[in-house]
């Protein structure tokens, strides 16, 4: 007769996966609200992007209050 | 008996640290709207009067109405960058606390987060605001802004990094030869803040206006890292990512 128990087991290894997606998104955050000035909706919007700077504007207070450096 | 363990949960991690990061990212960014938007409506205050006293800008209807325009979108962009730059710093502080999570003093996860977010508060943002303090509008020539962000971002890195280097040294060590180690981060950073350019830009603006905004910057900053600490630490605490239910057969 077979028996079938759960135990819980306590895991100390990281999937290395869930390292490289969080690793993506600290890099793109910061650069988002640190220091785009135009670059990500040039993509897109090409030149006219660097005039506007929408994402500079978004987060410009932001920028100020935690250190970066904005213009 | 075969015994089959998986490996963390890794949804479930990753939804935890986001979601502690985009929180505590709103938690900052309210607080910049109570505590640091008054410093930055003065200051920019002072461009504009600076703008218009210089000749530069005309003092019409015009120019107020597209400015007040352009400051809403600023003040309402506060909440979403918050949420923004939470998520990516709660990314990196979700990376390293699953990491060094064993090795954290604390005898349950919400000690051992907030501990983790006091070391990270210190290397990563105190250390670095130390030589290069937060300035509000009016300070900081636009030719030097590259400059200026390499700067920072390296000494954010060489803190970072010098302290996982010198806490990996302190396992070598035992008991109270451990404080070598803190010793040696001491030393070195402080070496490193004094061999580091200024921040080339001279600060012309009111001390007064520049020390207010700095102090309340430090003080909503501090928000957002006792807020990660707190929420990562009751998450984790509640949904344990790292524990699988295996079955023994």
């Amino acid at each position: 007769m077979s028996q079938s128990r759960q135990i819980n087991v306590s895991k100390t290894g990281v999937p290395t996966i869930a390292i490289i997606a969080l690793a993506v998104i600290f890099a793109a955050g910061l650069f988002v609200v640190g220091f785009d000035q135009g670059h990500i909706f040039s993509i897109a919007f090409g030149e006219q992007a660097f005039d506007e700077m929408f994402i500079h504007e978004l987060t410009h207070d932001m920028r100020h209050a935690a250190g970066f450096p904005c213009h | 008996m075969s015994l089959g363990v998986n490996s963390m949960k890794t949804s479930l991690f990753l939804i935890i640290v986001l979601i502690s990061g985009a929180f505590a990212g709103f938690i900052h960014g309210s607080a910049n709207l109570a505590l640091v938007e008054p410093y930055l409506d003065a200051a920019i205050g002072i461009e504009n009067q600076n703008l218009i006293s210089s000749g530069e800008q005309e003092d019409t209807l015009e120019f107020w109405v597209e400015y007040e325009g352009y400051r809403q979108w600023q003040k309402g962009g506060q909440l979403l960058a918050g949420v923004i730059l939470g998520t990516s710093v709660g990314a990196l502080f979700g990376i390293v606390f699953a990491l060094s999570r064993n090795s954290l003093p604390g005898n349950n996860d919400l000690k051992k987060s907030l501990i983790l977010a006091g070391i990270m508060w210190f290397t990563i943002f105190l250390v670095p605001f130390l030589k290069y303090p937060v300035n509000p509008p009016t300070v900081g020539d636009a030719e030097t802004v590259a400059l200026r962000g390499i700067l920072y971002l390296s000494l954010i890195a060489i803190s970072g990094f010098s302290a996982v280097g010198f806490y990996k040294l302190s396992k070598i060590f035992k008991g109270n030869k451990k404080l070598i180690s803190l010793i040696g981060y001491s030393v070195f950073i402080s070496v490193v803040i004094v061999a580091m350019p200024d921040n080339p830009d001279e600060v012309t603006s009111p001390m007064e206006l520049v020390n207010g905004f700095r102090i309340m910057s430090v003080l909503a900053m501090s928000t957002f890292w006792v807020s990660i600490g707190f929420i990562l630490g009751l998450l984790w605490n509640k949904f344990n990512p790292n524990q699988q239910v295996t079955s023994l057969n």
